[in-house]
């Protein structure tokens, strides 16, 4: 995979973050996101608020939402287990709507993190948020309005977990 | 110096600024003296710093006060480099230390000890907060807090207060409510649309 294929990969999912409607963009980095970290710092339509851990960006996202902005984070699947209780007893138990950009580290094609690839869909369906597992960045770009739209009309997070297959950068 | 003294020495200042609760005394205190439609209750500990950075950030023209506690920042202080870093103008941090936790029963907090405990100030100032107070007596609480609300933030203030809480009625809405009371407040006094969502098809007529 060439550098211009990541770019793309990336630029798509940056584009599927600006046709959602996305106002702000809490992040804390994951190697495979750092492509997309960089688009998102750069754009001017953005409003990028680096994390220290991923918790606080729930509170972020909250008030974002609150203040009327469509909020999103992008973090690893680790930070999202440390956002467990923001998201339970804020975003859901105030029914704020907010995207969950999330890599899906323990997934196909990664060669660590399995524990948490095991556990990251449940803890989710234990939660009560939908998520979606897009096939390719092309799928993440179209995928990313819609779980946009679900999360506004829902009044609920909805995650998006980002795989190897869609952020190619550090395929084998 | 009470905590309730600060928050009703507050109230006759604040004006049409949004205000954050930690899940503590503050939260019910306020809701005493405070405008409802403008007070968000937070229910997550440690959560209400960040929840009113997000509101500062969305509207960077609007003043937001988050009155937090001592247990609460210590379980998100991550926050302090957080807030520093987006510098947003029009928010005030006001911590109320009352050195125990005091919702769940008076164990105390890490700022308890004298010498030993933690100077929520100091770790203020080291994250990159700009305006940073520390007060112990209401008129300096007064002073500190009209001069955040002046803008040129972000404010922090650590308000040593005594572990009291005043006897207050319970607040009779849940966290739906809450969240609609103050999306609809935003909405009017801003003049934006905040909750529109396009109808049905069934109901639309396409």
């Amino acid at each position: 995979m060439g550098a211009t294929d990541t770019a793309t990969d990336a630029e798509q999912v940056l584009d599927g973050i600006l046709a959602a409607g996305v106002t702000h963009v809490a992040t804390l980095p994951d190697i495979n996101l750092v492509d997309l970290i960089a688009l998102v710092d750069r754009d001017d339509r953005l409003v990028h608020v680096p994390l220290s851990r991923e918790e606080e960006g729930i509170g972020i996202a909250a008030g974002v939402y609150l203040g009327g902005g469509m909020p999103a984070i992008v973090m690893q699947n680790a930070g999202l287990l440390n956002t467990c209780n923001a998201l339970t007893t804020t975003a859901i138990q105030f029914e704020v709507p907010m995207l969950l950009l999330v890599w899906y580290a323990g997934h196909l094609g990664d060669n660590a993190f399995m524990r948490l690839g095991e556990v990251t869909e449940p803890v989710l369906t234990a939660l009560g948020i939908r998520s979606f597992v897009p096939s390719d960045a092309a799928d993440a770009r179209r995928i990313i309005p819609e779980a946009a739209r679900l999360s506004r009309q829902s009044m609920r997070p909805i995650a998006v977990l980002l795989t190897k297959a869609v952020l190619r950068r550090f395929a084998s | 110096m009470k905590r309730y003294e600060c928050l009703d020495a507050a109230a006759a200042i604040v004006t049409d600024q949004l205000v954050v609760t930690n899940n503590g005394g503050a939260s019910t205190e306020w809701a005493e003296v405070g405008l409802p439609e403008a007070h968000l209750q937070v229910k997550t500990l440690g959560l209400c710093s960040s929840i009113g950075l997000g509101l500062a950030l969305a509207l960077p023209r609007r003043g937001v006060i988050v009155f937090d506690g001592d247990g609460s920042l210590l379980m998100n202080l991550s926050t302090l480099p957080t807030i520093a870093r987006q510098r947003p103008a029009n928010l005030v941090h006001v911590v109320f230390d009352n050195a125990v936790y005091e919702a769940s029963g008076g164990t105390p907090t890490q700022t308890a000890d004298g010498e030993a405990g933690a100077d929520l100030a100091a770790l203020a100032r080291a994250a990159g907060i700009r305006n940073v107070h520390a007060v112990d007596s209401v008129d300096g609480f007064v002073s500190a807090f009209r001069s955040g609300l002046d803008g040129g933030g972000p404010t922090f203030i650590h308000a040593r207060v005594e572990a009291v809480r005043k006897k207050t009625k319970p607040v009779p809405i849940d966290e739906v409510e809450n969240k609609y009371r103050l999306v609809r407040y935003v909405e009017r006094t801003e003049g934006i649309s905040i909750l529109a969502r396009p109808l049905p098809a069934s109901v639309a007529g396409r």
